[in-house]
């Protein structure tokens, strides 16, 4: 489907705020469970004891269902017409995704990335005698297609940490957005294009990826279970069709003891005046600068629409506590405010 | 004092200084006490005027199984604490590293292994190597109120141990939790002073503080309630850059200064409070006097 034919149905939908489709995890999955209120006095037992997520039964929001509603934008459309359409956007901003990002965010998203990659610290290995003396990781950048997150991992793993045993997988379901990071690899050192892997692959299903420009009817691979040391997901994870799927799939790859680690944008409700100047910025500024650039308005008013709908930090962090992952102090980290945050949640050992 | 001053106007000054001292009468009863331990910081109005929106996300939210108390209590037991299980096991592994590796990634990273976790696993603890600096001092604070008891047996030729005395011990007894890990602590000392973990490590030092007086058992409720704690927060952090420098067996000069600073802390108190005194006293007579002499004041 070419992004052509969303057109009007997304202009429709612009401004379109009254829409009835909300996250069913939130609402569904965790208000039903007891109210644990914090109180400074007449506590009981039960405001103490832990809640554990039971991970082996899915629940039923988390399984992947082609006809169930979910929103693109402001607009409400069924999990799979929202994959095509998203498809279609990412085709058409492929070629200028990089152009874009520095003049919609000053180039500060630059700065987000550099911290992102630098508080996971990939590679890092305390040193121990014997022939491998820092231990090898594997890395899964979902959603990673121009490689921005997946090359600044691999400069900190080889430069700065000298692990030269930390692989890359680089996963995306756009191969128009994979070319673009395929080609912009070639001028990267040999070591570190020799433990690069391109697969294209629908993050809410690591079961069935394929090698980039493969034949459509090739044997797919399956990314087996808990064989990931770091799943990183960048400006991506607000696109997914199935948010909860998408974190499940997560866990499922990751080893005992791995990270899910997401930056994404997010809520700036903390400060009010900014965020007026911001949603300004959002909902003027960016739609028009795409239509003067990349000559493509509704991709660009469709990513503006994506952050405005994804939720807050805290019922992010909910919805991974929910996938099963544990989450250290309180859960995420606030980039410019809120404009960004970074979500992070550890597999907990078996 | 003016010659003018009668007998009966000395004596109604005398009055009214007792009378602008409330809280030692205060003391004596034992709901004062109670409301002692929980007044000065309580958290109620804040907890119920809580927009409603927060209080939604709160019941939804696991972290919230963790509460923090910002106040001691005797009817209900601790809240676990503000490390999670997982975070528990990684950082108390890493812990015993520390003497090595000193307070930072390598440890940490250790710990991880050592718990059955992997080396990017430690990423998810929100501060990295200032983690394991907070895991020290939240637990060395926790420590001292078990070791209390021992600390204030009262020896058999003396009848009273004195908050004063009290504070010294605990404070000496939370510098021994140091010991350890001294040689480390100059490089823990240059993390916690770093711009982004200043508001955590003053918070730590005024919780320290707090427990000190609480577990001595000091009630006040006036002002000195703040500039105690302060002044032992002060004094504190002084003995702790002292001990790092210390060679001395069994940390002796360095017990030497905490007491000569605690000495020095407590005569600058009971100065201001004579000067205090002193301008009360002058203030309320001078106002006797001038009624007195008709003035209708």
């Amino acid at each position: 489907m070419s992004v052509s034919a969303a057109r009007p149905a997304l202009r429709r939908a612009v401004r379109c705020s009254n829409n009835t489709v909300k996250y069913s995890t939130a609402k569904s999955g965790l208000l039903s469970s007891p109210a644990s209120l914090s109180r400074s006095f007449s506590s009981t037992v039960s405001s103490h004891s832990p809640k554990t997520p039971n991970s082996s039964s899915i629940p039923e929001y988390a399984r992947p269902d082609p006809s169930r509603p979910t929103h693109f934008g402001f607009e409400t459309v069924t999990e799979a017409e929202k994959r095509e359409r998203v498809a279609g956007v990412f085709t058409s901003v492929a070629e200028s995704y990089d152009r874009m990002n520095d003049l919609m965010s000053f180039g500060w998203h630059r700065i987000w990335k550099d911290h992102f990659v630098a508080s996971l610290n990939p590679g890092f290995s305390p040193l121990t005698s014997g022939p491998d003396p820092r231990a090898p990781q594997h890395i899964l950048d979902i959603a990673g297609g121009t490689g921005d997150i997946a090359f600044r991992m691999l400069h900190t793993a080889h430069n700065i940490n000298r692990n030269p045993d930390v692989r890359v997988t680089i996963s995306d379901i756009n191969p128009a957005m994979l070319s673009v990071g395929k080609q912009r690899s070639q001028s990267l050192p040999a070591t570190q294009q020799a433990v690069l892997n391109f697969v294209e692959a629908n993050a809410e299903d690591l079961t069935k990826t394929r090698p980039l420009h493969s034949d459509p009817s090739a044997a797919t691979i399956s990314i087996p279970d808990q064989s990931v040391d770091l799943y990183t997901v960048a400006f991506g994870i607000r696109n997914f069709s199935n948010i909860p799927a998408a974190l499940r799939e997560a866990y499922r790859v990751l080893k005992p003891g791995g990270v899910f680690a997401c930056l994404e944008f997010s809520k700036v409700d903390k400060h009010p005046l900014f965020n007026a100047v911001y949603k300004r910025w959002s909902f003027g500024a960016i739609p028009l600068i795409g239509q003067l650039v990349a000559g493509d308005r509704d991709s660009y008013q469709y990513l503006v629409e994506s952050i405005e709908r994804f939720p807050s930090q805290e019922e992010f962090r909910d919805m991974i506590v929910d996938a099963g992952f544990v989450v250290g102090g309180q859960g995420y980290e606030d980039l410019t405010g809120g404009v960004a945050a970074i979500h992070k949640g550890m597999k907990p050992r078996a | 004092m003016r010659p003018a001053t009668t007998t009966l106007s000395r004596r109604a000054a005398t009055a009214a200084i007792t009378a602008t001292r409330p809280s030692q009468a205060q003391l004596l009863s034992g709901a004062a006490i109670k409301t002692t331990t929980t007044a000065p910081k309580s958290r109620y109005i804040t907890s119920l005027s809580r927009p409603r929106q927060m209080q939604q996300i709160q019941q939804t939210s696991s972290i919230q199984s963790r509460p923090l108390r910002k106040y001691h209590s005797y009817e209900h037991p601790p809240p676990p604490g503000p490390f999670s299980p997982t975070e528990e096991a990684i950082l108390s592994a890493a812990y015993k590293h520390v003497p090595e590796h000193g307070f930072s990634l390598e440890s940490l990273a250790l710990g991880a292994r050592e718990a059955g976790y992997l080396d990017i696993s430690t990423t998810i603890l929100p501060e990295g190597a200032f983690s394991l600096i907070r895991y020290h001092l939240v637990k060395q604070r926790e420590a001292l109120a078990a070791r209390t008891e021992a600390l204030f047996r009262v020896p058999e030729n003396q009848k009273h141990v004195s908050i004063s005395e009290k504070v010294e011990l605990l404070t000496w007894e939370r510098l021994q939790g140091n010991a350890q890990v001294i040689a480390r602590w100059q490089e823990a000392l240059a993390i916690m002073a770093q711009p982004s973990y200043i508001p955590s490590s003053l918070k730590e030092l005024a919780k320290l503080a707090d427990e000190i007086y609480f577990l001595a058992g000091d009630v006040s409720v006036d002002p000195s309630w703040y500039s105690k704690r302060a002044s032992l927060s002060t004094t504190y952090a002084a003995a702790e850059l002292f001990m790092t420098n210390d060679h001395s067996p069994d940390f002796r000069d360095t017990r030497e200064f905490l007491r000569r600073r605690l000495g020095e802390a407590s005569e600058l108190g009971s100065a201001a409070s004579a000067i205090r005194e002193w301008i009360g006293f002058t203030a309320t007579a001078g106002v006797n006097v001038l009624r007195s002499k008709g003035v209708r004041i």
